[in-house]
């Protein structure tokens, strides 16, 4: 191929890859809402083998999700109360928030109990139905008893209406009768050790995981804060809500982004510009990486919708890998000195860059492998971008790079082949053996205190201050956990009420058991109709004879008409579920009810609320049909831990898929030798973390996957590249030696990240690679060594 | 749905006397736990004719009130701040779920009789007439919500509590007088078990 042919297909290279960029520019930016995925949740794998428990934890993560609470505090009462009607004021003057509440509306307490009246003999208590159905029930006496109750006031149910407060207990018993905050000078108000609290609530004009909502609603909440904080001394606010887990997983992220991003192009550039001597090959090498970044990118958001932060700071670190590829063609270009011709020396380097991309490929992959989205699209992320930074080398780099270059700076050649020798000598003979008995010695120790860990707060770690304040909320509020509940599944409403009220009678025993604090579900609130008609058969014998009844309640002193009017409601209406549904004091209740499709039936929700341990609730599941226990992060733990456990097995595989290769190119026998070096990289890399306490997660495996694949690639450029720069020792270990620097200053800072995943795929990454670089002289045999 | 009441007293309330009102609390708060025979008429429009039960009752500071009906019919209900127990001949006892309004006016009560003048009650308007021989506090609610049901709560006694009266806006009254008001002295265990005491 000519000059002109080179050309040709830089500009067709580059055409491609502008339109690439149009195209991943138009994803990013041009369609209104932003793909980038700052909802943490969105990004754990599907963990149920039953679908519907995934849209249920869905719809419980967001039922929640455009809520904002907050809870003002202050020693003194009027303070705190003042605050919160000022915070609820400065809320509500902002478009942000749909609707805020602080002050609630005036509302008559007797008028709540009248839509029940219909409904007052299907609806009994527990306690009033075993009551009532015992041998020895004396309707006489229930009456005495309810008439002298002491401090009975009275609210709700008119006595006339239930004389023996049957609908009255039932009321009693409903969640908006149980709620730990009272209405005081109208706000909801809870009082705890001296101190009172406010509830303010406000739900967002949107998404919490909107980023232009989420910086104005809590522009809006900060600046409200500071002057209530200023106004009402004394006052603090307590405030959770995904709005606020969002903001600190988008600015963890971005943190993260901005620092690897920054540190690792920086570190690179210095390093580019100190062995090459001139910025134009440090130019192209960004611009190598760059296209694959953009490529990566816009393939990603191409094919999985959107794109998660993980991903994003998993792609600033890959920088650090996809820059290889240039680094050996300028490499050969800066050996080759005064004799360089481009098409020559792309094939130099044209083997092992391949080859070097294939084992990539294959690494990767097999990350694509599991079934975990985010994964997954770090995978497609990955093979994306190293394809087209290789690419750019064979196609874009000869036609920008025919003129010859300066040699590669000599004190770093020269270190390079003190290094390499000084390995080399080590290694070598006798003196090897004896090396590498005593290096397995010092690992089998480390091995021995590798421990693991699943947990899944190594992706989702909100930060503990927002956690502490959701768990002070939780505990003044009684607002549940959200993470754990039941799925109940029926073919029918009535099935599912009755599962329901199955399992509500195990979870009441464990409430007066003291083991759990309360539980919300709907059966507690519309009982099955088989349970309303139980409560119908219960009292039926008491209605059998009007004139006994007529008696009784004459005899507790109950007016003649008022007993008429009360038996003439005898036997009323069921309370059926759709209706109660559209009532309004239904809303806040309305998404423990799935309407289901024709294959799924109908489903609801129970939340069990209060810190009861997984197992005990597992337990209150047991045999019963149609009830699962979802507990997302439990699952998701243990998802982790099952592919930790296959991890170290497709590590094993991909080294098996990677000998074939290396036999076919080098010879069987050479294996061991280009292989030992990534292989005693992530052993002695496993030995370290043992050593470090550190407790290996699914993340270290994938780390040392990648640590597989770059190692493998430095056995192969040293391997292949030394022939051809014979004259030059230590240039070529110099030129993989720049490899893996740039690779510790990308992947490696990853260790600083924010989230414990990266932190720990990071470190691995530091040790692994620097082990690897380190051993790889040793893939050399002597016979190609330069004297 | 009985969403009333009373938590704690206002320090910040009092339109008279409050060094009368300091003293009363201070002089039943000197008593940690207090025995009384009770009396209880109720007058509820809905019926023809009052209502009246009696029986005993023991009160400890912190732990709350044992109420045993003697007449008409016989029960204990336990009242502890957070729930309400009641506890059959045998000494079983059962949750009675949600009655809040109870727990809460016998939470109330704790407050006034331990002399928590700061923590008595924040709910309500308190006036305070008489000596500390012979006085009578008068509590309104200042709570629109509880204002709907509740009219007014009376309490008056001498060193100890002679009697609670309250006033429902639907017209209900109860009258609860107390006689043969003295010091507990020692606990039976069935006592101690139905207030959770060690």
């Amino acid at each position: 191929m000519n000059p002109r042919g080179l050309w040709w297909r830089a500009g067709a290279f580059a055409a491609a890859t502008l339109l690439i960029a149009l195209l991943g520019a138009w994803l990013l930016f041009g369609r209104g809402r932003s793909p980038i995925q700052t909802d943490l949740l969105a990004m754990l794998p599907a963990t149920e083998r039953n679908p519907l428990a995934d849209v249920a934890a869905q719809r419980l993560a967001h039922a929640n999700g455009d809520r904002v609470i907050l809870l003002v505090a202050n020693a003194d009462d009027e303070r705190a109360k003042n605050a919160a009607r000022a915070l609820g004021k400065a809320l509500a003057k902002d478009p942000v928030f749909a609707s805020v509440t602080a002050q609630l509306p005036p509302f008559d307490l007797q008028q709540l109990a009248a839509p029940y009246l219909a409904h007052r003999f299907t609806l009994l208590t527990d306690a009033d139905r075993s009551a009532i159905t015992q041998p020895g029930y004396d309707p006489a006496q229930a009456l005495a008893q309810r008439v002298n109750e002491p401090f009975d006031i009275g609210v709700g149910t008119r006595l006339q209406d239930d004389p023996f407060g049957w609908l009255q207990h039932w009321l009693d018993q409903q969640p908006w009768s149980r709620s730990q905050l009272l209405p005081e000078d109208n706000l909801l108000t809870a009082h705890r050790q001296g101190t009172s609290y406010v509830l303010v609530t406000a739900t967002l004009n949107g998404s919490s995981y909107d980023d232009v909502i989420q910086r104005r609603a809590l522009g809006v909440i900060d600046a409200a804060e500071k002057a209530i904080e200023h106004d009402q001394p004394g006052t603090h606010v307590l405030r959770t809500g995904a709005l606020f887990y969002a903001e600190a997983a988008r600015a963890g992220a971005e943190h993260d982004v901005h620092m690897v991003g920054w540190i690792s192009t920086l570190g690179i550039a210095w390093l580019l510009l100190g062995v090459f001597r001139s910025p134009g090959p440090l130019l192209l090498a960004f611009l190598s990486t760059g296209i694959g970044v953009i490529a990566a990118t816009t393939v990603s958001v191409l094919v999985f919708g959107q794109i998660y932060l993980l991903t994003l700071v998993f792609g600033a670190a890959l920088l650090g890998e996809a820059v290889d590829y240039s680094i050996q063609y300028l490499s050969a270009r800066a050996n080759a000195g005064a004799a360089w011709e481009p098409r020559q020396g792309l094939r130099q380097v044209r083997p092992a860059l391949w080859l070097a991309l294939g084992t990539s490929l294959l690494g990767y992959a097999l990350l694509g492998l599991v079934p975990f989205a985010a994964l997954r699209q770090m995978a497609c992320f990955a093979m994306t971008g190293m394809t087209m930074a290789c690419l750019s080398v064979f196609w874009l780099l000869p036609a920008l790079l025919q003129r010859p270059a300066r040699p590669l700076s000599a004190p770093a050649v020269r270190g390079a082949l003190i290094l390499q020798s000084t390995v080399w000598r080590a290694a070598s003979g006798k003196r090897g053996v004896v090396l590498a008995l005593l290096l397995l010695c010092f690992a089998v120790p480390g091995w021995h205190q590798l421990r693991h860990d699943d947990d899944v707060h190594l992706l989702i770690s909100p930060p503990a201050t927002l956690a502490a304040q959701e768990a002070q909320i939780r505990s003044i509020t009684g607002l549940g956990n959200g993470t754990q509940f039941y799925l109940v599944q029926g073919a029918d409403q009535e099935q599912v009420l009755q599962r329901e009220e199955a399992l509500e009678q195990r979870l009441q025993g464990m409430v007066d058991a003291g083991q759990l604090q309360s539980w919300l579900g709907l059966a507690g609130m519309v009982p099955s109709l088989r349970r309303q008609h139980a409560n119908l058969q219960a009292l039926a014998p008491l209605f059998a004879q009007p004139d006994r009844m007529r008696q009784w309640l004459a005899g507790a002193g109950f007016r003649a008409n008022d007993i008429d009017a009360w038996l003439q409601a005898w036997p009323g209406t069921p309370l059926k579920l759709t209706a109660w549904l559209k009532t309004p004091l239904a809303a806040p209740f309305r998404y423990l009810w799935m309407d289901g499709n024709a294959s799924h039936g109908v489903a609801s929700l129970v939340l069990p609320q209060g810190d009861a341990p997984g197992a005990a609730l597992q337990k209150a599941a047991e045999g019963l049909p149609g009830v699962t226990l979802v507990d997302k992060a439990a699952s998701t733990s243990a998802l982790f831990g099952r592919y930790r456990r296959y991890a170290s097995v497709w590590l094993v595989c991909a080294i098996m898929l990677i000998v074939p290769v290396f036999g076919w190119r080098y010879g069987l026998r050479e294996v061991p030798r280009v292989l030992a070096p990534p292989v005693l990289g992530i052993g002695f890399t496993l030995s370290m973390l043992g050593y470090l306490q550190q407790p290996l997660t699914l993340f270290h495996w994938m780390a040392l996957m990648l640590v597989l694949g770059v190692g493998a690639n430095y056995a192969v450029f040293l391997r292949e590249g030394e022939p051809h720069i014979a004259h030059r020792p230590g240039a070529m270990y110099a030129s993989v030696l720049l490899s893996a620097v740039t690779a510790l200053l990308s992947f490696g800072l990853l260790a600083l990240s924010s989230m414990p995943a990266l932190r720990d795929f990071g470190l691995t990454l530091l040790l692994g690679i620097g082990f690897t670089a380190l051993l790889v002289p040793t893939s050399v045999p002597h016979r190609m060594l330069s004297p | 749905m009985l969403l009333l009441f009373f938590v704690d007293v206002c320090a910040h309330a009092q339109n008279a006397s409050p060094d009368l009102l300091n003293n009363v609390l201070h002089q039943l708060s000197q008593h940690a736990a207090v025995r009384a025979a009770f009396t209880q008429q109720r007058q509820n429009p809905a019926l023809t004719q009052p209502q009246t039960s009696s029986g005993q009752l023991l009160f400890v500071t912190g732990r709350g009130m044992l109420w045993q009906v003697q007449q008409p019919y016989r029960e204990t209900l336990a009242l502890t701040g957070s729930r309400t127990l009641r506890i059959d001949a045998s000494g079983h006892a059962q949750t009675v779920h949600g009655d809040r309004g109870v727990s809460q006016i016998s939470q109330m009560l704790q407050s006034m009789l331990a002399g928590q003048l700061d923590t008595v009650l924040r709910q309500f308007n308190v006036t305070a007439e008489g000596s500390a021989a012979q006085w009578t506090l008068h509590f309104t609610p200042r709570q629109s919500r509880v204002a709907q049901v509740l009219r007014a709560i009376q309490l008056d006694g001498g060193a100890f509590l002679q009697g609670i009266r309250i006033d429902m806006q639907d017209g209900t009254q109860t009258d609860i007088r107390m006689t043969d008001t003295r010091d507990a002295g020692t606990l039976s265990a069935a006592e101690k078990q139905a207030l959770g005491l060690p």
